[in-house]
């Protein structure tokens, strides 16, 4: 059910992304991953379109921290930062990280391919029901990321809402 | 050591599996599958004839020019590729690929060989006037205006043609009618020179222009002025 992909530029990673709904133990899973029992990156569904923003996400993160320039301290947290269009990050974790009231998680997980991930493990923490991630769009906000990535009628005449929420992620150093 | 070796390697590795599609004098073009999808990575080497650190701030300001440009045209509708990522270690910009699409200079080229249908020619003159007008409404120059520049995506109606514009490594924001009217005199020099006979195209891609734009007047005068300046051009006031 849960979502496993690789990345090209950096083949020794694996990125699995997992989503769950009608989530009742937030702030417990919002402990353990500050703590480090869960070692992922806890996102709020309301704001990711598809499951391909949270790849160029994991992708840019993985990138900065290879080359030593991550804005944040780790790489969960880079990659909760990539998700923003700003460079504010604690505004970045308050929106696209979760809060306690939230009712649905997506947790992202970076991984070498010689490890084996104990799914089992993550999915036995989160008291909720996993869904599959191309469902997603069951749980996002529209109007919310249209507002927080600045997206106007007129950009949709050039493509999906997609394409603007990965290319302001993409270009946020620089415009 | 290693350590930075495998950092530097990930791109540059990655590149030499990737298929080059071109390479120019600044930058080289590749075609990858980055994230599962088709994508165009252009790759703005390092220069050897240049001083080093002048190489890498001039290098690093292309590629955040262009990266910019894009942005801003696409936030006003102006079709153009969605950047997926930017590698500034090694001033690569990973683009969507736009497939299915053919440049508006092969599309003339193939369209006056078959000699049909001179409507459809208007069309596509009226489009691209359209295009450039939103794109300067904007303050955006694109600084290498050419048809090979310029995508046609296939499948659509004429009325409904979509155009996407490419190759925005000389663009830069600039209001000023000058800069526009330059723009547009580069378009004019690349057009009348590769397609032969399209006077008469090109005058109504003028004309789409003109009515497309809110500030054109400026603009086409600054055309008329530059168009006396250059080469082999009497400069009597």
């Amino acid at each position: 059910m849960h979502l496993t992909q690789d990345l090209e530029l950096f083949p020794e990673y694996t990125v699995t992304q997992l989503l769950f709904k009608d989530v009742k133990n937030a702030t417990e899973l919002r402990k353990m991953a500050v703590n480090g029992e869960i070692k992922g990156a806890l996102i709020n569904p309301s704001m990711v379109v598809d499951a391909f923003q949270i790849l160029v996400a994991a992708n840019k993160a993985i990138h900065l921290h290879k080359s030593g320039k991550m804005k944040t301290r780790s790489l969960y947290s880079e990659i909760i930062f990539s998700l923003s269009p700003t460079s504010n990050i604690s505004e970045a974790f308050k929106r696209f990280g979760i809060s306690d009231s939230d009712s649905a998680v997506l947790i992202v997980l970076v991984h070498n391919k010689d490890e084996t991930l104990n799914i089992d493990n993550i999915i036995s923490k989160v008291d909720g029901q996993q869904i599959t991630v191309d469902r997603v769009s069951d749980l996002n906000d529209v109007a919310k990321i249209k507002k927080l990535y600045k997206v106007a009628p007129q950009e949709e005449k050039c493509g999906s809402l997609l394409d603007a929420v990965v290319c302001r992620m993409a270009t946020k150093d620089v415009a | 050591m290693a350590h930075t070796d495998s950092v530097k390697a990930s791109v540059p590795s990655y590149l030499k599996e990737a298929q080059m599609i071109k390479q120019g004098a600044e930058a080289r073009v590749y075609r990858g599958t980055f994230l599962g999808r088709s994508v165009i990575i252009k790759e703005r080497f390092p220069k050897l004839y240049r001083h080093p650190e002048v190489d890498e701030k001039l290098t690093r300001r292309r590629t955040t020019q262009e990266v910019r440009s894009i942005l801003r045209c696409r936030r006003a509708g102006i079709s153009a590729p969605v950047v997926y990522f930017v590698d500034y270690t090694t001033h690569c910009i990973f683009l969507e690929d736009i497939i299915h699409s053919v440049s508006v200079r092969d599309h003339i080229a193939s369209a006056q060989a078959s000699e049909q249908n001179p409507q459809h020619l208007q069309t596509l003159a009226d489009k691209i006037g359209e295009i450039l007008a939103q794109m300067h409404d904007e303050d955006v120059i694109h600084g290498d205006l050419t048809t090979s520049n310029m995508l046609l995506v296939s499948g659509a109606e004429d009325q409904n043609m979509k155009l996407v514009l490419i190759d925005f490594g000389l663009s830069y924001i600039s209001a000023l009618p000058e800069d526009k009217g330059v723009d547009l005199y580069v378009l004019e020099k690349a057009f009348l020179s590769t397609h032969p006979r399209t006077e008469t195209l090109f005058e109504r891609l003028l004309k789409s222009y003109s009515a497309s734009s809110k500030k054109s007047s400026a603009v086409i005068k600054k055309l008329d002025e530059v168009r006396l300046r250059g080469r082999k051009r009497s400069m009597v006031g």
